[in-house]
């Protein structure tokens, strides 16, 4: 009995690390939805392109990983700057539509420039952190430990950013209404810019993660990694980003308890089964409200 | 019009020049189209069996080809990718240049490809489709590596009966190769007394083993083996190393036997057991040659893949050499093939044009992989 308890905690916590790398990139949805009421099809690139920076500070340039952290983080922002420039900002008046179609082109520009620079096999990061140690006869792993923290620190550094700053209060202050923010003095393009770059440095930040838990990057890795990812935004409200952490959990650990009660191929359907359930039950998702929350 | 006319003489004097060339050129080449992943998850494969086809035709050739042409491969890339082998496919049988073919990777991608050249009338003959159903399925489709119905109970005898393991779990690759791996190693492992605790399967792209490497932890088996290919195993030796689970043994069929398994899996692959049908310390004269040629080019030991491609491609020359260049004679020609010498051991087909080679036991020490010794 015993060790069946111990059983459900290793994938409970299994999930919860795959969770955190979720949530992260469910964040950035939200921040992006939240602020410029646009969605991006080309966040799973920016999470890839993190994350090849991350495999080449680890395995070419053996730098140590918050370097490599640092970098993917660096890389990602800079990145998401430009997409926002070429995506969003000429086509403010343009609706939903046409920033969309143009990211998911970027989408496809980005992956096929990575197999064209990059090849399409998979990179081998070298494992950190390999080690585990034993509470009450269960093995924690460490580099879990480690994911799961540096996400908690991530997002806690974001509510500090969005709620003690003044860029904060001006991101708060768009995504409740940017005419009216515009109309207080906000310089909504910064704010937009921002918000963006922002977003992709979390993206970025769970891509170098991903390689270093995973051991692996590769140029199609943001396809499946922005689904889910964009599911934990939806499932958590779409706004709000209490809800798209819980999005990204719940996702992650209905995945591992899938695959130890019924079987690994059905991690992904199952996951998604529950995502419709709720949305069908609660179609604002589970922390969503009329109101923008952030 | 007589600009008119010096225009028409112009042409028709470039047109006729690769006929005035060819005579005093060598003679035209004869095709060999290859099917195989040059890019993609199994590049690494493909770019091995090229090496090795090169090295090999580039002896060939340079002693005169067959009967005074040169052999010429044409190389196209499926990525061992069904959809894209049956294009490649289709591509070669209208090619009429093109009078046998050698590939694809893996059995998946040859028997999506196998109708078209079955109706068509071209030999397939993969190097590494080990699946058992792949050349039974058409007189046109030969394979060379022997399949899972010989390697499987070869393992599961290594399993149980040299290493003693009697509790075992199998984690397989979600593909017609991985099953039928997966089959014939149960099959065998239960037939000798073992237990078979648990049966998982991935998928090809998956790279999360956290969760199934726990649930199969929780059976507590004593011996995990893994159809798979060098990438995930890689990943399953390094995950389960983080997952702190280093008292289980880690064991696989000869797809695993690569360098780039050494190279990407690092420290978390030493103690894994697996087998070769080609090792390169092996004495005889001929695998010493293409060792040593292979070596000396390309400044890397070749591995299986490469030896069982240099096999494929001088098999093919030889039957070429007795048959002519008619598709069907050369595929008569080859069903009847007995005791070819290859560097993966003597070749003969069976009735259903499958080989049945003789393994060795392999074990990953010290990040480089050496023959097991039974103790």
């Amino acid at each position: 009995m015993r060790s069946r308890l111990l059983l459900i905690l290793g994938q409970l916590i299994n999930g919860l690390t795959q969770g955190s790398i979720y949530a992260l990139i469910a964040i950035g949805f939200v921040i992006i939805f939240g602020t410029m009421n646009l969605v991006t099809f080309a966040h799973g690139e920016v999470y890839m392109i993190g994350a090849f920076m991350g495999y080449f500070a680890l395995s070419v340039w053996h730098l140590p990983w918050y370097v490599a952290l640092a970098m993917g983080m660096g890389v990602a922002w800079i990145l998401g700057f430009f997409i926002e420039k070429i995506a969003f900002r000429p086509l403010r008046a343009a609706g939903h539509m046409p920033p969309l179609l143009i990211t998911i082109g970027l989408s496809i520009i980005l992956k096929d420039l990575a197999v064209v620079f990059f090849g399409a096999e998979n990179r081998p990061v070298p494992s950190i952190y390999g080690e585990t140690i034993k509470i009450a006869g269960f093995q924690l792993s460490l580099l879990q430990l480690l994911i799961i923290g540096i996400a908690g620190v991530l997002i806690i550094v974001l509510r500090i950013l969005i709620q003690g700053t003044k860029i904060g209060r001006a991101m708060r202050a768009t995504a409740q209404d940017h005419e009216a923010a515009y109309a207080m003095g906000v310089n909504i393009n910064r704010v937009f810019s921002i918000s963006f770059c922002l977003a992709s440095c979390l993206g970025g930040a769970a891509g170098v993660m991903v390689g270093i838990y995973y051991n692996a990057v590769y140029p199609v890795m943001g396809d499946t990694a922005g689904l889910k990812g964009f599911a934990a935004c939806i499932f958590g409200g779409l706004t709000s980003i209490p809800g798209a952490i819980l999005g990204g959990m719940i996702i992650g650990i209905v995945e591992n308890l899938t695959v130890q009660f019924i079987a690994s191929g059905y991690r992904d359907i199952v996951a998604f089964i529950v995502l419709v359930i709720v949305l069908v039950i609660r179609p604002q998702g589970i922390l969503g409200k009329t109101i923008r929350a952030v | 019009m007589d600009r008119k006319k010096i225009w028409v003489i112009f042409l028709a004097g470039l047109a006729s020049l690769p006929w005035i060339g060819s005579g005093a050129w060598c003679a035209d080449p004869i095709y060999i189209g290859v099917s195989g992943p040059l890019t993609g998850n199994y590049a690494e494969y493909g770019q091995n069996w090229k090496k090795a086809m090169d090295l090999g035709l580039g002896w060939i050739n340079a002693a005169g080809g067959v009967n005074g042409r040169p052999i010429e491969l044409i190389y196209s890339d499926s990525k061992s990718d069904p959809k894209e082998s049956a294009a490649v496919a289709q591509k070669y049988v209208t090619d009429k240049r093109i009078v046998t073919t050698i590939g694809d990777f893996t059995s998946t991608a040859c028997m999506a490809a196998q109708p078209i050249y079955d109706r068509a009338g071209l030999v397939q003959l993969s190097p590494t489709a080990s699946h058992p159903n792949f050349a039974p399925g058409s007189i046109w489709s030969f394979g060379i590596i022997g399949t899972q119905a010989g390697e499987g109970p070869f393992m599961a005898n290594y399993a149980v009966q040299m290493l003693g393991k009697k509790k075992i779990a199998v984690l397989y690759i979600n593909n017609d190769w991985g099953i039928a791996t997966k089959d014939y190693f149960v099959k065998r492992a239960k037939d000798m007394g073992a237990e078979i605790l648990a049966i998982e399967a991935f998928f090809e792209t998956d790279k999360d083993f956290t969760g199934v490497l726990t649930k199969l932890r929780g059976f507590q088996p004593e011996l995990l083996y893994i159809p798979s290919m060098y990438n995930e195993m890689a990943l399953v030796a390094k995950q389960r190393e983080k997952l702190g689970w280093m008292d289980v043994l880690l064991m696989g069929p000869g797809s695993l036997y690569s360098p780039k398994l050494l190279e990407i899996g690092g420290p978390s692959v030493n103690g894994l057991y697996t087998s070769a049908v080609f090792f390169p310390k092996d004495p005889h004269p001929e695998v010493q040659k293409f060792v040593k040629g292979f070596e000396e080019k390309y400044k890397a030991a070749p591995n299986m893949f490469a030896a069982i491609a240099y096999d494929g491609i001088n098999l093919l020359t030889d039957i070429i050499r007795k048959a002519g260049t008619d598709r069907k004679a050369i595929r008569d020609e080859l069903a009847k093939t007995k005791n070819f010498p290859g560097v993966t051991g003597k070749i003969t087909f069976t009735e259903q044009r499958d080989v049945v080679k003789d393994y060795r036991h392999l074990v990953i020490k010290n990040q480089e992989f050496i023959l097991f010794e039974a103790k």
